[in-house]
């Protein structure tokens, strides 16, 4: 193997690296793990069935409180939380397990667990003192204490780190006072335990905020708004939550002074392999339905199931989700392998995972049809259920620039570290020469994904195929626009959309290889077809963005959405 | 009271990858399948916590609830189950399924019975795949207990348990004295079926079986599960039932739609002929 130029396989991916002692074997739970796992689940699926009418949830717009009261006992409040601290203990995989059943079963119970421990108390975990974790881990594990992560305010949504919310360190130095306001805050009707973000310098425009992130509790004065009328996620509380003077002992700053964006980032880089497992969890449960109906529902004499259309969407969606399963679990098996940059890979599986929710949320109505619409049925629920995953915890958007920045950032001060070499021939002499291996390496033959089953052949092919475009394309818009890049979005966009596709091509490659290991071709059919038939749309996708690099109609759009800002309409009628 | 209560797991009916008998039709293909407890070996674990505690305060345990399975290590998942639930100690019999028959299964129980002295042995009246419904009776008669069959309640006494069981046209009771073979129907897990001394006679349960919390399936790690070997229960592992062969049941004819009530009275008068 080459040496590690990143610590994370999608980074070292954008250097034209193929990474692949990290996604070989593909990870699985341990034995202990599994049992656990499975009876886990078991009492979640026997608590739900008696107790959870999601229907009921929804159309009510509250989680009953007995219900909340049951989720607590059941001990689904603290999942991750170490059992030193009263918690489960639970392994990324395996939160992220049960985390997709919840969210098969319902939305909001989904969410507002999630932005407890997701997020909410997830700052704890990572950033938390031994004081504050003995503190708060013990209560927040039982429930008796809920928690919510508090960022986004009415000017500062996808721009968070333009946060007006303050905090003013006291005079003796004991304390910060905090102002200001948050919004959209889930959790915010009841929560006791908050993670607020809030500046700890002034507001100067331009200068670079410092951030710090505190752990604030109700009883300091922390007041919330009415819940607000939602799309969907009916039963999850979100609120508005007011800081007037709320006085918060300095004891109770999470991570450094000045260091709040980093808690911030950190929190929402795992918690979106939640909401990536939430999503699988809901595709699954459509799935079921989607196949439930081909059978049942008949028309022009058969059963719909029968028609090619139909046949087209199912096989679609099980291989769209049999990707979005593999890059979960992947990425979950990539964290407990303590790994610790991951935040290309959740980004991704957030994106995938919310864009895949929704595609599959889309065709199964559309296979129900009438029935799909109707609020008899949980179709229109699940649709509107699903649609915030695409909002939260970071926009696609963001997250797709952040994607390709982000994984350009290592080829970018790779070349900028060769341009400074090239001036400095002599200093710089092992850099240029390292350089010059690689760049030999991407000339002479791409790099190979050994480790594939050969049986993967035609899709491990396509994977080094645009690996090798992904690199040189990177490399190739870096030496043209250098800084510029930062603002040039549809470039952004072909990046991130072709990292996507390669980490999902990489992960079912590597999942589908393990099942011909352990079960031969024939126990593994179902994993081969789902991965060819995922690989070969992939590739037309992959083909279109590295043609589209060069040939594009960037400029015109740019200019007709221009003009069409200051029509503010669409400029036609025909009468 | 210590209890003793067997469990057996088996396929799981709802599972996609349902059972499958070889064309030489001499077996049940196992590989692939998934498996869940018997139902109603649920139901007597459900009784035997029951009659171990009370039910207010149902985390103080009164008593010792011990399951014992017969397989391979994989059975072991049904016995972790049985522990995170709330039964103390669970035992396993090293074996495989097909060397198995009622017969043996109770001549095993019994050995175990007379190391492990439990008061009573709850068990459910029959496993759901092979529906033998033997071996309570044969485990009866081997250990020269009473025994009480069917139960759908089960109040505790003194030294004695009073059973109650629905037969045609009403509910027969019967007191057996310790020890004793109990072996229960689906009614057990009703709201007022079974109670400990130490129950309020209002109490209700909820309805059906108890799953394990969180945090108790964690902690079942650390209770004590033994494997044994059949051999050293049962030194003649002769089968007394023998298969012959399996075959899958004939697969359901289409059925048709009628228009009325009229030609649906016609068509089970003169088709069916149950009218
Ligand atoms: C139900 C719900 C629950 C929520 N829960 C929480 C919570 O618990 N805690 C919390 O802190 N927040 C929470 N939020 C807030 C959520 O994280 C924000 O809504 C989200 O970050 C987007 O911010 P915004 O809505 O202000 O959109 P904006 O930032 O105003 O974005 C508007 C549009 O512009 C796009 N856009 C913005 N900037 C760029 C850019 N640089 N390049 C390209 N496109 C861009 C966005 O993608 C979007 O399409 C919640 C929101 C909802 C709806």
């Amino acid at each position: 193997m080459p040496p590690m130029i990143e610590q994370s396989f999608m980074k070292a991916l954008f250097h034209g690296v193929i990474a692949e002692d990290m996604i070989f074997p593909y990870p699985e739970l341990p034995s202990d793990d599994r049992e656990n796992t499975a009876m886990i689940l078991d009492s979640v699926r026997r608590y739900f069935a008696a107790n959870v009418d999601a229907a009921k949830i929804d159309r009510e717009h509250a989680i009953p409180p007995e219900v909340m009261d049951g989720l607590k006992s059941l001990g689904l409040f603290g999942l991750q939380i170490p059992t030193d601290h009263d918690g489960i203990g639970l392994s990324a995989s395996a939160y992220a397990r049960v985390m997709q059943e919840v969210g098969g079963l319902d939305g909001s119970i989904a969410v507002t667990l999630g932005a407890h421990q997701s997020i909410g108390l997830k700052g704890i975990l990572l950033f938390g003192t031994p004081e504050q974790k003995r503190k708060y881990l013990p209560k927040l594990a039982t429930g008796e204490w809920t928690a919510a992560f508090a960022l986004t305010e009415p000017s500062a949504g996808s721009d968070a780190a333009a946060i007006k919310t303050r905090a003013e360190l006291s005079a003796d130095g004991s304390h910060y006072v905090l102002n200001g306001a948050k919004i959209w805050i889930t959790n915010g009707g009841f929560a006791d335990v908050f993670t607020v973000f809030a500046r700890t310098s002034s507001m100067e425009e331009g200068a670079k905020p410092k951030i710090t992130a505190f752990i604030v509790e109700r009883g300091m004065g922390v007041k919330n708004g009415p819940n607000e009328h939602k799309l969907g996620i009916r039963g999850s509380s979100t609120t508005e939550l007011f800081f007037d003077d709320v006085k918060v002992p300095k004891e109770n700053v999470l991570g450094e002074v000045g260091r709040g964006f980093k808690v911030a980032m950190e929190v929402l880089n795992s918690g979106r392999l939640g909401l990536a497992s939430g999503s699988l969890g809901m595709c699954e449960v459509l799935l079921k339905l989607a196949l439930e109906r081909v059978n049942e529902r008949r028309a022009f004499g058969r059963a719909i199931g029968e028609f090619g259309l139909i046949k087209d969407k199912v096989s679609a969606m099980l291989a769209q989700t049999y990707a979005l399963e593999s890059m979960t679990y992947l990425t979950a098996g990539i964290v407990d392998g303590k790994v610790s940059d991951y935040s290309l890979e959740s980004a991704i599986c957030k994106v995938f995972g919310s864009e895949t929710l929704w595609y599959v949320v889309n065709d199964t109505l559309q296979i129900a049809a009438g029935i799909g619409y109707m609020q008899d049925y949980p179709y229109e629920r699940m649709m509107r259920d699903a649609r915030i995953n695409l909002i939260f915890e970071g926009t696609n958007e963001i997250l797709r620039c952040f994607i390709a920045l982000s994984g350009m950032q290592g080829p970018g001060k790779a070349l900028s570290d060769v341009v400074k070499a090239m001036r400095e021939p002599i200093k710089g002499f092992g850099l240029l020469s390292d350089f010059a291996v690689r760049k030999a390496r991407s000339v002479l033959g791409r790099e190979r994904l050994t480790r594939a089953h050969p049986l993967l052949s035609r899709e491990a092919v396509i994977f080094e195929e645009f690996t090798g475009e992904l690199a040189s394309n990177t490399e190739l818009v870096l030496r043209k626009h250098g800084k510029e890049i930062a603002e040039m979005q549809f470039t952004q966009k072909r990046i991130a959309e072709m990292s996507i596709d390669l980490f999902a091509i990489a992960s079912c490659i590597a999942r589908t290889t393990r099942a011909i290991e352990r079960r031969g071709e024939e126990g593994a059919r179902r994993e081969i077809d789902l991965t060819s038939i995922f690989t070969t749309a992939a590739q037309k996708r992959l083909r279109q963005n590295v043609h589209d690099f060069s040939r594009n109609d960037d400029e015109l759009r740019k200019a007709v959405a221009s003009r069409a800002y200051t029509d503010r309409a669409y400029p036609f009628d025909i009468v | 009271m210590k209890i003793l209560v067997p469990l057996k797991r088996v396929a799981d009916p709802d599972n996609a990858n349902k059972v499958k008998i070889p064309a030489a039709g001499d077996k049940i293909e196992t590989t692939g399948l998934e498996w869940k407890p018997n139902p109603f070996d649920e139901y007597a674990l459900e009784a035997a916590l029951r009659l171990t505690e009370n039910g207010q305060t149902p985390k103080v345990r009164a008593g010792e609830v011990v399951v014992v399975t017969f397989g391979p290590k994989e059975t072991e998942q049904t016995l972790r189950a049985a522990l995170a639930t709330g039964a103390d100690r669970a035992i396993r019999i090293d074996t495989t399924d097909d060397k198995l028959d009622g017969d043996l299964v109770a001549r095993a129980l019994a050995a175990l019975i007379e190391k492990e002295k439990p008061d009573v042995v709850v068990m459910g009246k029959q496993a759901v795949d092979g529906d033998s419904n033997q071996v309570g009776q044969i485990l009866a008669e081997l250990l020269d207990w009473p025994m009480a069959t069917f139960a759908a309640t089960i109040k505790e006494e003194a030294g004695a348990l009073v059973v109650s069981r629905e037969v045609d046209g009403g509910v027969a009771t019967m007191r057996v004295k310790l020890p004793a073979i109990v072996t229960v129907d689906l009614r057990i897990v009703a709201p007022t079926s079974v109670y400990s001394t130490k129950t309020a006679a209002t109490f209700k349960y909820n309805d059906g079986v108890r799953f394990a919390a969180l945090p108790a399936i964690m902690a079942a790690k650390k209770k004590l599960l033994v494997e044994i070997k059949l051999a050293d229960l049962a030194a003649d592992q002769a089968l007394k039932v023998e298969y012959k062969a399996f075959q899958a049941p004939p697969a359901r004819k289409a059925g048709i739609k009628v228009k009325d009530v009229t030609e649906l009275v016609t068509r089970l008068k003169n088709e069916a002929k149950v009218l």
